[in-house]
């Protein structure tokens, strides 16, 4: 048995630009940009090759694109397909090893130890997965695959070479190849870090790597350990592929116009939180903490959060919780809202000895029936009945899936 | 550029291999060859699963609907190159 482990991260390249080129060969070969249902205040969650190229970044703002590229075939996205694009990805992942981390919609890790046995046996898993791909989901989707000891190195590698690569790094080639990386390369390190570390006259990973781990742990606390033993291409972290009961479960929308009344802000926060409350009710959670979170129009906001003893799963309870909490802090027109409940609890729910509380949890279960039949637009409050929160591109999951 | 649409369509399908693939479709009073199916893919409406074909006649792009409960077929967008 290898002793060492073998990690192979799949980065879907231009993802959901990739997934519109392969539904629409007319799209093929031009520049495209995937942005929200609705254009005003979206950004560009995918950008195509050609208009990277072109210099267009993914999130950019779609005018912002628009103004260096107006060529750019804006195309709303369809989170359905994509959703369903990467269940196909993921369980030709799975047909390998069981060990898979979905790291972001696009973006796995795959622990292929025990399979491949070796490097070489890791290339051909590499090169299988990129074959079965092009089967499953079709030609004008692509990955670029990094294989390395671990998930630090595999990410990095999978980065180097992009459409549609594949980069191997072994053991003993580790120091050599992260001494070719920008400190930024290495995920986990962003502006921020690198600015500090900067600062501190740290601009390549050789300096990083010969920078004493007091130091950096003086600077930075915990992460500076974490950034010394990254710069030795160190990295314990397990692929980790249990589906962890969740800690927390949030909405936050961005509003087509800032909401300029208590009662439209009133009708955004109980849109969500009835959004929150069916995700706990369905997943069989009660929460007995809730936070609520405001951006304002010039980017300032405002946000608090409460415990409470018992838990709830009611959109209404949540939200009456969550204004009282936003209310004070609101001082300026709102142009995000979001929600999280968390101290989440399962288990059997103590009946209400309440007639009124009773007949609020039965009304809620029929509903509740009602959307697993019919879909999340099966019923809605008369008070939301103008409250219209489109599907969201971007993000770690689907909508349609939450 | 792209058009949504929810119109009613008739269908000539051929089933092969355990699949349906369109062959030719009639919209507007028009008739329309499908020379390339590029992508098949599905989502839920609550309990139902619907069908969405992306095909091409090489000159338009469309996006059609099959609802397997009604076995009714729509076309829901429409790309055509240019202005």
């Amino acid at each position: 048995m290898p002793t060492e482990r073998i990690i192979l991260h799949v980065d879907m390249n231009s993802y959901f630009a990739s997934v519109e080129q392969q539904a629409n060969p007319l799209l093929r070969g031009k520049p495209i940009g995937v942005t929200g249902k609705r254009q005003e205040r979206s950004v560009v969650a995918a950008a195509s090759r050609e208009a990277k190229k072109l210099g267009v970044k993914t999130a950019m703002a779609t005018w912002e694109a628009k103004r260096i590229l107006p060529s750019i075939v804006i195309v709303p996205g369809d989170p359905e397909k994509y959703g369903e694009i990467t269940s196909r990805f993921n369980a030709i992942f799975r047909e390998f090893t069981d060990r898979v981390e979905m790291f972001s919609v696009d973006e796995s890790f795959l622990d292929v130890t025990d399979c491949a046995h070796d490097y070489l046996g890791a290339a051909v898993i590499a090169h299988i997965i990129k074959q079965r791909l092009r089967e499953a989901c079709g030609e004008w989707i692509t990955a670029s695959i990094g294989v390395g000891p671990n998930k630090l190195v595999a990410k990095a590698a999978s980065e180097c070479m992009k459409p549609d690569g594949l980069v191997i790094v072994r053991p003993e080639q580790v120091l050599e190849f992260l001494s070719g990386l920008d400190l930024q390369d290495i995920c986990g390190i962003g502006p921020r870090i690198a600015r500090r570390l900067d600062a501190m006259g740290i601009t390549s990973m050789a300096q990083l790597r010969a920078c004493p781990p007091e130091k950096l742990i003086h600077a930075f606390n915990s992460y500076g350990l974490w950034l010394h033993h990254a710069a030795h291409g160190r990295d314990d972290s397990e692929v980790s592929s249990a589906d962890d009961a969740p800690k927390s479960v949030g909405h936050s929308y961005t509003f087509p116009k800032d909401l300029q009344t208590p009662e439209d802000m009133k009708r955004g926060l109980l849109g969500l939180c009835d959004k929150v409350a069916w995700r706990l009710r369905r997943d069989g959670f009660s929460a007995r903490c809730v936070s609520v979170y405001a951006r304002f129009g010039n980017f300032s906001g405002t946000g608090k959060q409460h415990r409470f003893r018992e838990p709830i799963n009611d959109g209404l309870a949540l939200f009456r919780i969550a204004w009282r909490l936003l209310r004070p802090g609101i001082s300026r027109p709102v142009r995000l809202l979001g929600v999280s409940a968390s101290e989440l609890t399962s288990g059997p729910e103590q009946p209400s000895l309440f007639i009124r509380e009773q007949k609020i949890a039965g009304t809620l279960k029929a509903l509740d029936r009602l959307q697993t039949r019919f879909g999340d637009r099966a019923w809605t409050r008369a008070s939301l009945l103008r409250t219209e929160f489109l599907p969201r591109t971007s993000g770690f999951h689907y909508d349609h899936e939450i | 550029m792209y058009e949504t649409l929810n119109d009613p369509i008739d269908v000539l399908v051929t089933f092969a291999q355990n699949r349906v693939q369109p062959r030719w479709f009639r919209w507007n009073g028009r008739n329309y060859q499908v020379k390339k199916v590029s992508l098949v893919h599905t989502a839920r409406e609550g309990m139902k699963r619907v069908f969405y074909f992306s095909v091409s006649d090489l000159t338009n792009f469309f996006k059609l609907k099959l609802d397997p409960d009604l076995l009714e077929w729509r076309l829901v967008e429409l790309y055509t190159d240019g202005a």
